[in-house]
Parts: structure tokens; sequence; C-alpha cells
């Protein structure tokens, strides 16, 4: 079951899948975010979130544990497309792919009886109560209402330490859900009791925090890297840094650089000045051991499309090194949950281009890769597939992993991106979180802005007088 | 159980003639049909009684070798499954040395066997007409008899152990072409044989040979006996004692395997729909030499490759007959130049992906298995087509002390070309038109860069070959010693030179990678 979906692990691949299982649950912890209150809204963005509280107040403890049968899934996510929530990982983990495939219903749902149902027992302490529900408060009513105070009391709790794993969740708290949760919040603070803060669970806490940064932090950093194709500068001294466990956006004009960019990040290209680390390592020194970390997706490359699809998975994941019996259970699993089932057995140049896209994704991670690069990872692909691939992408990063993304659709790097970097004539105009980098605006009108505004428009004046 | 185990496989017998009448009357008729075969076969033995001794040799050990031989492929080619297979008995807890033995004598009773157990009795009949005592004569046919009875075994059980998940019409399809690689060129051998009512001396050194291979010494004992008593038929008995003894020990070993490990399921339908990358070993090596299979099957711009070939080598020769040189010199030349053009095939494979080649750079692959994968396909085309064309070149030529000179000039040829392509696919690839396009539209070139590679390519290889071809054309000039030196010579320049380019190649590959998606995004 763990090779329904990709998740990052340290393990080289050739580890079949079945030995990690025990092994993960200790790990998830390890693969930390700190939680980023200043996130965008929901992934479920455009959907309205159904009013929290009131539908699912009694289901105390339950629902932690159900997956995601909520009712009402619109029609993208076959309910057995989920990843089975792994025991030893903390159940609200699954959280997050129910937020993108239901509307917001179920997120908010899951968290907001809590506050109100005090005797929901999640850890063995009931002396605590009154912690964890401040804790689970948090993410589910508006960070930016009780954000510090409660953050900082919930840090001790065990259950708390493995808050971090589940840290994506915040960010998709959907932002209206705000209003209709905060007066709970407020009812509440008052209970916190720093009292309970012990010392112990506390270093714990920390050490978790800290451990993205003794780990390397940084899934990606790429510094000063600059490439020139004959006289054009594609690519002008370029720094990004990628921490782990984000959902990290390229953003730019045509022309702009990115597939350049993620190009030299993937290993296709070399770089004519600069440095990549992926994870720690050097990707000029080391070139495979960078590689095998990443799973990649490229832009209008071809890929060996006279092979049919499930030939073409099991190319990817032998080339890679997985055994083939873990290439076609990996390759089953991909397949379904990408919905291709049916197209295994057609040459992939008969693909439609969405599907082509879908299977080169479904490619690029069965290798269950820690970083993914992906190059325009939406375009041409349905409304409905590219609601499946967010979950699955937010689902990966919530366990852990990186995705790095190129993207034209401003709305979708706003709602799903974490962190975002605007590159315009190959360098980096701005970078930060979504809400530093759009500041007062949209995230579009500060992209228009910054690649130059909307000049007007001259010499067209007879495209306006119809010749006939 | 030895009772029990042998009225099991009895009931198996007569099981084939259960069923629907349409059925029955198949089996019925294919028994029919093999039992006037037999007869026949055994009437035409009986000929041989007053035949001279080399030639009843002769037919004995070469008919008994293609027996034996048949004994051990069918089970591989066909796939037949074993029905006494020693994993079907793993329930009951037998001692494994125990079931061995019993199930080796059951594989006594089968169709098979018995044909060849009549045919036998024919054999013994000729021999003692020849004057072999009766000992030798039985001996030796119950030592034939019984190495192909542990054969089939033995072969079924490895069948079943290694093969059964790689089981696909593409790995039949290679077991019939390695089938051809040898038939073709033995067939070429006899046809060209002048018998003239005596066994002609290439025959009887093979016969030679053959008496002394676990294949042909059992039915060379009785034979050898005749011609020179017990003591010039010591080694053929010694041989095919210790081939039983041997047969025998694997076949326990195997048993005592087969008992003690269980089967791993495959599910037939995942591994469906896979096709060469079933067949080929599941590592990024594998895959490349799978994937570059199915490509040179199927796209058209390398099948275009294949077919140009045999007909340039073709159209060489028409000059050669205009100006009047004699036939017997023309036969010789297309095959070095099809193993020339062989080699230089894949100079430019890699361009041949367009800008599919990022998933071999993004994953990592090692040169290596790039490099080697590449030129799977070329060996599997190249060396049926040569081991073909080889022997009916020679054949027309007339000279078969020629042979070895021949293998060795093909070789050079065409594994220096291998080895010199491997380097400059991937040091200098040029544009090629597009996968899906006409093979006959190129693209828009600019520069030399291509021609220079084409020609480098082929030049040095001819360079490289170029002791070959002198010791070649010496042994063309009569020199049969030269002939030898041209085989190993031409084997060991173009191992080398291949082995130099794969290693090459795979480092450039390596240092490269990014030159090469430039290369391939610009075209």
């Amino acid at each position: 079951m763990n090779a329904s979906l990709p998740e990052p692990q340290d393990v080289h691949p050739h580890q079949p899948d079945g030995d990690l299982g025990g092994a993960r649950g200790q790990r998830a912890p390890v693969t930390p975010l700190p939680p980023k209150p200043k996130t965008p809204a929901g992934v479920a963005a455009g959907q309205q979130p159904a009013p929290p509280p009131r539908v699912k107040k009694p289901r105390k403890a339950a629902p932690r544990k159900k997956p995601a049968v909520a009712p009402g899934p619109p029609p993208p996510l076959p309910a057995n497309l989920t990843i089975p929530p792994k025991p030893p990982l903390p159940p609200t983990v699954v959280a997050p792919r129910a937020d993108a495939s239901h509307t917001a219903e179920a997120p908010v749902a899951v968290e907001a009886p809590v506050p109100v149902e005090a005797p929901r027992v999640v850890d063995v302490r009931p002396i605590a109560e009154t912690a964890p529900d401040v804790e689970t408060l948090r993410p589910a009513g508006a960070p930016r209402v009780v954000e510090v105070p409660a953050a900082a009391a919930a840090g001790p709790r065990t259950a708390e330490a493995r808050r971090p794993a589940e840290a994506p969740r915040p960010a998709e708290a959907p932002r209206p859900a705000d209003e209709a949760v905060a007066p709970v919040v407020h009812a509440i603070q008052p209970q916190p009791a720093p009292a309970f803060v012990e010392p112990a669970p506390r270093i714990l806490a920390e050490t978790l925090v800290a451990a993205p940064l003794l780990n390397g932090a940084a899934a990606l950093v790429v510094k000063s890297v600059t490439k020139t194709f004959g006289d054009t500068r594609a690519v002008d001294g370029i720094d990004l840094t990628v921490p782990a466990g984000t959902f990290y956006g390229l953003v730019g004009p045509n022309g702009a650089g990115k597939t350049t960019t993620l190009s030299m990040i993937a290993g296709l290209l070399r770089p004519d000045r600069g440095s990549i680390r992926v994870n720690g390592v050097d990707a000029a020194s080391d070139p495979i051991g960078a590689k095998r970390q990443m799973g990649v997706l490229p832009d209008r490359l071809r890929t060996f499309d006279r092979l049919t699809g499930r030939q073409l998975l099991h190319y990817y994941g032998v080339l890679r090194g997985l055994p083939s019996a873990v290439v076609e259970s990996r390759t089953t699993d991909l397949a379904r949950a990408f919905d291709l089932s049916d197209a295994l057995g057609r040459l992939v140049s008969d693909y439609s281009a969405g599907m082509a896209k879908k299977v080169m994704l479904a490619g690029a991670m069965i290798h269950s890769p820690r970083l993914l690069v992906l190059d325009e990872p939406f375009e041409s692909v349905d409304p409905v597939s590219s609601a499946i691939i967010l979950d699955i992408l937010s689902a990966y990063v919530a366990h852990g992993g990186t995705v790095i993304l190129s993207s034209h659709g401003m709305e979708l790097v706003e709602r799903v991106c974490s962190r975002v970097a605007v590159i315009v004539a190959g360098q980096v105009l701005a970078e930060g979180t979504v809400d530093e980098v759009r500041g007062e605006l949209t995230l579009e009108q500060r992209f228009i802005e910054l690649a130059g505004g909307l000049s007007d428009v001259e010499g067209l004046e007879w495209l306006h007088t119809f010749s006939d | 159980m030895a009772a029990h185990v042998l009225r099991l496989r009895v009931a198996l017998l007569v099981g084939a003639l259960r069923g629907d009448s349409a059925h029955v009357t198949r089996v019925l008729l294919g028994l029919m049909l093999l039992i006037g075969a037999t007869i026949a076969a055994g009437w035409a033995l009986l000929t041989l009684r007053d035949a001279p001794i080399d030639v009843v040799l002769a037919v004995f050990v070469l008919g008994g070798s293609a027996v034996t031989l048949g004994f051990t492929l069918a089970p591989l080619i066909a796939g037949a499954t074993d029905p006494l297979d020693p994993r079907r008995f793993t329930v009951l807890g037998l001692p494994s040395g125990r079931l061995a033995m019993v199930l080796a004598i059951a594989g006594f009773l089968s169709i098979p066997i018995f044909t060849l157990a009549a045919i036998s009795v024919y054999a013994a009949i000729v021999w003692s007409a020849q004057g072999v005592p009766w000992v030798p004569a039985v001996a030796g046919i119950l030592l034939g008899i019984a190495t192909c009875v542990l054969l089939a075994h033995v072969s079924m059980a490895l069948t079943a152990l290694f093969l059964r998940e790689r089981r696909s019409r593409e790995l039949s399809g290679l077991f019939v072409l390695a089938m051809l690689v040898v038939v073709v060129p033995v067939g070429v051998f006899f046809a060209s044989l002048e018998w003239g009512g005596r066994v002609p001396t290439q025959l009887t050194a093979a016969v030679d040979a053959l008496a002394l291979t676990p294949l042909g010494a059992a039915w060379a004992f009785p034979g050898r006996v005749a011609q020179g008593g017990m003591a010039s038929a010591t080694p053929a008995l010694l041989v095919a004692v210790a081939t039983l003894v041997l047969l025998s020990a694997v076949w326990v070993l195997l048993v005592r395997r087969m008992l003690s490990t269980t089967e791993r399921p495959v599910s037939v339908r995942e591994r469906g729909g896979l096709g060469w990358f079933a067949v080929a070993p599941g590592t990024p090596g594998g895959a490349v030499a799978a994937r570059s299979l199915i490509y040179w099957l199927r796209d058209r711009r390398y099948i275009v490759n294949i077919v140009v070939i045999p007909i340039a080598a073709a159209l060489t020769t028409v000059p050669l007959l205009i100006v009047g040189v004699p036939p017997a010199i023309i036969a010789l030349v297309p095959v070095p130049i099809v193993a020339l053009f062989l080699g230089w095939l894949p100079h430019n494979d890699l361009a041949y992906d367009s800008t599919a080649v990022w998933m071999h750079i993004a994953s990592g692959v090692r040169g290596v298995s790039d490099r080697v994968g590449r030129l799977v396909p070329v060996l599997v085309i190249g060396i049926p087509l040569l081991a073909i064309a080889i022997p009916v070149s020679i054949w027309v030529h007339g000279r078969w002390a020629l042979l070895p000179a021949m293998v060795g000039v093909c070789a050079a040829l065409f594994l220096s070309g291998l080895g010199l392509s491997s380097i400059s696919s991937v040091v200098s690839p040029y544009a090629v038109s597009r996968p899906g396009e006409s093979p006959f539209q190129q693209p828009q070139r600019t520069g030399a860069a291509g021609a220079i590679a084409q020609t480098l390519v082929m030049i040095g290889a001819i360079a490289v070959s170029a002791p070959v071809l002198w010791w070649g054309w010496l042994a063309l000039s009569g020199d049969d010693d030269a002939a030898v030196i041209a085989l190993w010579g031409g084997l060991a320049i173009g191992a080398g030179v291949l082995l130099l380019g794969i290693a090459v190649g795979s480092a450039v590959f390596e240092r490269r990678g990014g030159r090469l998606m430039e290369f391939a995004e610009s075209t």
C-alpha cells in the first residue's frame, strides 16, 4: 500500500516498499514544516467551504480516522484512490488530501468539532485535553487570529510533536472559515494552560522543528546560476532556496527562463556558472546522486511514445534502478491514481496531450523522489485530472516531499504554492511566501506589475477599422 | 511410492485419450502417424545392416546427437511443462532423493521416449548385424535413452525455475532465431558435401568430435566397439557415463531445490503487455535494450536502415560482375560489406531518440547501460544475419577452408564498427528525421559534422580491421594457416575495439549529458 503514492524516502529506491511501512512512521516527524500561518487559502479555492462546525460535531474522534469518505466529493476522485492512512502517522495527515478532493468541507469539519467536543481523545493523556484543543484549533481557526500564543503553548504535547508533519494543513484551511470558527477559538482560548508546558516535550518539539534545518533545511539550493545560449542569456544569476516540504511556484512571462532553470535543476542542462544542491548533494560533483532524488516532468520534450503506457512506466521505473516487481505494483497504483488504467495498453503516441502529461507525471513519481521538478504540470490537463494531480501532490508535500513547479496559472499558484518566485528575463524579481510576494495585490496583478506592466498597445489601429 | 508414481504416469498417458471425440480422433491420428514414421525410420535403419561401418557410425552419431539436442531444447522452446513437476509433490513431504529417482524412472514412460526406444531397437539390430556384441550395443542404447530422459527433465525443471515468468512471444522468437543461427549453417554445410557413396572427410571429423561430446558419446559407443574393439570405445563410454552421472546429480539437486522453494506467484495479466521488457533483465541496461528493440522493430526509420543494407551489399557485386571478376571471388564480397554496414548502423543511434533522450539523462542511467543496451538490437539482428550469410557465401565460393577467415573478417568489421559507433553516437550526433516522420525526409543540417561522423566510423572500422583483411587475402590466395589467424585475430580486434568503444562512449555519455540535451533540443 505504500506504493500507492509516491512519498519521499531516505532509503534508496531499491528497497522494496514493504520494508518501509514501519520505519516511515517514525520518520514522519523528521520531515516537518515550520507551521506557516500566512499561507494562502485552501487548495479547494473557489469552492465555498461549508460552514464548518455544523456538520460533524457529534463525530468526536471518529473523523480523525476517516480518510476521505466524506459525502459528496465531486466526481474527480474515486474513493479507492485514497492514501490509506498509515497507522503510525498522525491521523490528520490524511486531511490535506481530503481538502483537495472534496470541497473545503472536510478539513474544516474534521477539525472544527474538536474545540467544542472536548472529550475527543487522540492522546493517551487525558489531562492535557485543553492543550490539544487549542492546538487543533489553530490550523482550522485562522492562524492569524490565535496564531502565536496557541502555537507556542502547543509545542509541548507529544501529539503536537508530530504536528509539524501536517504543517501544510493550516495552509489548506480555507480562509473564509476564519470568521465562522473564530468565535469558538476565542471561547476556548483561555483554557490552554501554559502550565502544561513540560520541558522534555518541548525539547522534543524544538528538535523536531530544528530537524529540517539540521537536515540541510533546503530541498533545493540554486546559487547564482547562469546559462547562455549563443548570445542570449536565458538565465542570469538566479538564486533560489526551496525549503523541504514546500510547494514552490516558479512564475514568469514567456521566455523568462523558467524552463531553462528547471532543466538545469533536473540535470538536463549544465549551468555555465553557479551551483545547484539537491538535498545537500552537489549536482555538479555528484550528478547521479542528485538525479536520484528528483522526479522530473519536462515540458515540450518528447517521450518514448512508441511504447505503451505500461511499457513507458516500466521503463521509467527500471531506468531508476527499481526491481521489476516493485515497478509493476507501482505502475498499477499510479495508473489507478491518475485514472490511466484503461489506457495502459495503448501506445503513448495515441494519447491525448493531457493523458501523455499524466503518464509522464506518474513516471516522474515512480521512484518516490524527494523533490519533484515539474514544468507546466497542469498545461492541457483537464480540470478533473488537475484536481486529482493537485491532490496527489498535496499529499506528497504533506508527507515531507518538495515540489517545484512552473506555471502560467497565477490563480493556481496563489492557491497551491506556499512560496513563489517571479522570474523575468532570467532574473528573480521577487521571492518569498505568496503573501510576501503579492503584498496588497493579487498575485496576478503583482506579477503583471513585475513583468513590466501592461503597456498601451499601439499601432494596431487598423485592426479596429474593419475592412468590409 | 515408485509404483504409485508410475501408475500415475500411466494414467496420465491414458488420460490423453480422454475427452471429446474430436480430441480423441486428433490424438489417435497423431499416434498413427508417429507409429508409421517410426516404422519407416526403422525400415530405413535396417537398410544400413550391410553398409560400411563408417556410414553407420556417422548416421547414428549425427542422428543421435540431433535427437538428444532436441530433447534438451524442446522444453525451452515449446515451454512444455512437466506433468510430473517435482513441485506438485511438495505437499506430500517425500524425501527428495527418492522422489528424484522415481520421477526419473517415470520419465521413461512417455510417448517421445517410447518412439526413441522403438527406433533404438532397430539400431541394436543394425549393430549386431555389424558384428557388435549385444552387450555394448544394448548398453550404448540404454545410455543414450537415459541421457535423453534426464536431459528433458533437467531442461523442463530449469524452464520452470527460471523462464516461466518470461515466457512470451518475444522469447520464443529469440529461441527460434537462435536455432536458425545453428541450423542454417549446418544445413548449408551438409548440402555442400559430396557424398558419392562414402563419408566425406569433413563429416568424419564432425562425427569424431561429436562422439566425444555428451550429445553423441552414447550413440557412438557401439560403433566404436565395432570399429576397433573396447579399447577405442572407452573414451566414448567414459563421456557417456560421466554425462549420465552429472545429469543425475543436477536432477537430484534441482528436485531438492524445487521442493524447498515455492514458485513466485506471477500475475499473468500484469506481466502481460510488457513485450520485450518482460524478456529483458530488469536492469537499466536491460530496459534500454528492450526499448531499443521495440523501436528497431516498430519504427520505420530504423527498418529502412536495415532494409537498405542487403540491397547495398548486393549492388556492390554488379560492377564487379561487369568487370569480369570470377563469381567465386564475387561471392565473398557482399558479406563483409553487410558486416561493415551492420556495425555502422548505430553510429547515430542517440539522435533517433530526439528529445526523449532526456529520460536517460534525468534518470542518471550509467553510460554503460545506455551504450550496451542500444547495441543489443543490432546484435540480435546482425548475428543471425551474418550466421546465415557467411556459410551461404562460402558455399557459393566453394572452398570451406576460407570459412574461418570469413568469420574473422566479418567479426572484425562488425564489432569494431559497433565500438566506434558507440563513441560517435554520443560525441557527434547529427540531426535525423524526427520520430513519426518519413525516414526519407531528411532534416536540414548545418555543418558537416554528420558527414564526418559517418565517414570516420566507416573508415575507422576498415582501418582497424586492415590486418584481418590482409590475413583473409592471404587465405584466399591459398594459405590455409592464415585463415585461422584471421579468425582469431578478427575476433580479438573486434572485441577489443568494441570494449574500448563502449568504455569511451560511456564516459562521454556521463560527462556530456547537458550537451546531448542541447543537441536534442536544437534539432
